[in-house]
């Protein structure tokens, strides 16, 4: 690159790079400073308190709740819409003239705004008229026909499948041209040798399956440890905590309890959880094209 | 006119009009507001008396930035802490206030009180709620009174036709209710507030009020023997199965439609419930009524737990006049009247004529005028202890025989905030 060409790069990545600083690397920096503070959130004077905050996050069994759930989402999102969006895509792969049907109302989740699933789902959990209970009772079954948001036991669980409903729809629509990429050959070739299907599902294309396969991983985990709206919306976090997950907890500390420094350090820590799955993601997706190299 | 003066013309007056236009909006004056005040809780009300100050002030013009009641408590503290603070808005009397206040947040109005003799028209009893530190900062608008709301006709299904003063009595109403095959008791606590009510009423009557007030100041421990007790009385009527079930399932507007449809007898709540079902075209008298909440122990002083709504200035208000301006319109007794009717709020002052209270109104305010009045739970204690204590309160709902463990843990949660 010659000297001119240099500097009108560099002209014209300031507009982009200064709403980066302000919108992304100051509020960033702002958190780690208020996280060591004792800020409520809208007092004049705080305090420095070092790393009590840290400390304290250690000790607060509020925290290792949030934490735990956390983990069982994160587990969830690689479970639930892998499994879910490859089984879907397997199924819509080459399939006639239904197929396009089927793909785009299986899509149609990824349209919608979270806070409108999170809408639809209450609905459908609605103790009296949701479409689970009324399902339920329909078929003698009204012994199960629990309130299931309101129970500490289901919370959880019934925000998660919420998410990944729309999380699966991702994860389809990623295999589904992961599958195009195949080379038909591959799978003809192993037709011939005589695999049967199954086989030739496990031993040829789920293994070519690899690079949309982290995608697929790292998109899930990574939306699961933001995923905040849904449960704002489903939820709350409660009843009592119950479905908290870090981000939720950040919010009631911050915003509900006027914890705003003890807030900071709990995003700190989400942050940190975060920055260290991106890392892992862009190590493998190198991986994973040196291979394909 | 030809066409070349008409291109001349036409763009001239365009110019003087916007002109004109430009200069009528100089001198009108913004005042943003904030308030709680959304879809059951008078937001068609609130905006006709925004209407009204207007119309009679032609100067001002009033930019409602309202978001959702829960959502408002996120809103202000944003807008507040980003120094972009409304000019006006509506807050909870009480440990909320005090928050803001001891944050050097709020702009102090005991000037604008003396100078419009607010002492004249703001009873003796609703005033505690103005002032902190000293000083005035909350502006009272209204005052809610919590008792119970039944559903007349389904009591006199159940042959119940005089409302229980004492405990028992109200234990054998809950019975003869469960007999007749109606659950007795409707409560939404999905938004956890709707359940402090109870244990206010639990506390202050078989603890006494002071205690009560001690536990909130943080000078009393959450597993003292007297919350035991309290919680233990309360723990009687969930496990004599006088709740409808799964309370954390529902909000307040459905624990009040299944009191208005006849699913439960009643539903211990603050007046603005009345106020709802107005507005779904209940009639007073006749498809809700009220009675206070029944005395436990005679000896005790009788009280009621409420809210006292008010407005706040932020300290750093870009148009701290027009607030006031628009204070005075809400404190007059045209406007206190119409608040008072659209949202079932009793008048914060006395210069309203009461008998524009509906029957069921007139009980609640004859009531508020013979005993002590308490704010409710988390707005008796600090934000960070009531959101410890509305968890429990959840969880208790849930289920009732871990309440020695929740005490236990909550109390945990009033060391670390009281730093006890």
């Amino acid at each position: 690159m010659n000297k001119t060409r240099y500097w009108w790069a560099t002209l014209f990545l300031i507009p982009p790079l200064s709403v980066y600083l302000a919108f992304v690397v100051f509020p960033l920096l702002s958190s780690f400073y208020y996280s060591l503070t004792d800020w409520n959130g809208f007092a004049v004077d705080y305090n420095f308190v070092g790393l009590k905050n840290f400390e304290k996050l250690f000790r607060d069994p509020l925290f290792s709740n949030a934490a735990g759930n956390t983990i069982i989402w994160t587990i969830a999102a690689i479970v639930i819409p892998t499994v879910a969006g490859l089984t879907l895509a397997l199924a819509m792969y080459e399939r006639g003239v239904f197929a396009n049907f089927y793909k785009s109302l299986f899509y149609l989740p990824i349209s919608l705004a979270l806070a409108v699933i999170g809408q639809i789902w209450l609905w459908i959990y609605q103790p009296n008229w949701g479409l689970i209970n009324t399902l339920l009772r329909g078929v003698g079954l009204d012994d199960l026909a629990l309130a299931w948001l309101a129970k500490p036991q289901y919370a959880l669980i019934g925000v998660i499948i919420a998410w990944a409903w729309q999380q699966t729809a991702l994860s389809m629509v990623i295999f589904l041209a992961g599958l195009t990429a195949i080379p038909q050959e591959l799978i003809e070739a192993a037709h011939i040798d005589g695999a049967n299907y199954s086989q030739r599902v496990r031993r040829v294309i789920i293994p070519l399956l690899a690079p949309a396969s982290v995608v697929v991983i790292a998109l899930a985990v990574i939306n699961s440890l933001k995923s905040f709206d849904v449960l704002y919306v489903m939820t709350r976090g409660g009843p009592f905590h119950s479905s908290d997950n870090l981000a939720m907890f950040m919010y009631n500390e911050s915003f509900q309890k006027y914890n705003m420094g003890y807030g900071s350090a709990i995003a700190v820590v989400l942050f940190l959880i975060t920055l260290a799955v991106i890392a892992v993601y862009f190590r493998q997706s190198a991986n994973v094209e040196r291979l394909y190299d | 006119m030809n066409t070349r003066k008409l291109l001349f013309v036409v763009p001239f007056a365009l110019i003087i009009l916007l002109l004109g236009s430009a200069l009528v909006t100089a001198q009108q004056q913004d005042i943003s507001i904030v308030h709680y005040y959304s879809s059951a809780l008078g937001q068609e009300t609130m905006s006709a008396l925004f209407q009204s100050f207007e119309a009679a002030n032609g100067e001002y013009k009033v930019v409602d930035n309202s978001a959702g009641h829960e959502d408002f408590k996120t809103q202000i503290l944003v807008t507040i802490a980003g120094n972009n603070p409304p000019d006006l808005f509506s807050y909870w009397a009480g440990a909320r206030t005090q928050f803001v206040v001891d944050a050097d947040r709020l702009m102090p109005l005991t000037d604008f009180w003396n100078e419009n003799n607010l002492d004249d028209i703001i009873p003796a009893g609703v005033k505690p709620a103005a002032v902190y530190n000293g000083e005035i900062y909350n502006i009272p608008m209204n005052v809610h009174v919590v008792g119970f709301f039944y559903n007349p006709k389904v009591m006199e299904a159940a042959g119940i036709t005089e409302m229980p003063a004492t405990w028992d009595e109200f234990i054998a109403m809950c019975d003869t209710l469960k007999t007749a095959g109606v659950a007795p008791i409707a409560l939404g606590s999905l938004n956890r507030w709707p359940a402090q009510f109870w244990f206010d009423y639990m506390v202050s009557y078989t603890a006494g009020a002071d205690y009560r007030q001690a536990l909130m100041a943080g000078e009393a421990a959450y597993n003292d023997p007297e919350v035991m007790t309290a919680m233990e009385t309360w723990k009687g009527l969930v496990d004599a199965g006088y709740f409808v079930p799964d309370a954390n399932a529902y909000d307040w507007t459905d624990a009040a439609d299944q009191v208005a449809n006849g699913d439960a007898a009643m539903t211990l709540m603050g007046t603005f419930i009345t106020g709802y079902w107005d507005g779904n075209g209940l009639v007073p008298g006749e498809d809700y009524d009220f009675f206070p909440f029944p005395v436990i122990n005679p000896e005790l002083p009788v009280v009621t737990h409420g809210t006292v709504d008010g407005w706040a200035v932020p300290a750093s208000a870009a148009n701290p006049d027009g607030a006031k301006a628009l204070l005075l319109h809400m404190l007059t007794p045209e406007s206190q009247a119409a608040w008072a009717l659209g949202q079932g709020a009793l008048a914060a002052v006395s210069n309203v004529d009461t008998s524009i209270y509906t029957p069921v109104m007139k009980k609640a305010s004859d009531y508020l005028a013979q005993v002590q009045f308490l704010s409710g739970y988390d707005l008796s204690t600090t934000p960070p202890m009531a959101e410890g204590g509305l968890n429990m309160f959840a969880q208790f709902m849930n289920d009732p025989s871990g309440y020695a463990t929740y005490l236990d843990e909550t109390e945990a949660v009033a060391v670390d905030v009281f730093g006890k």
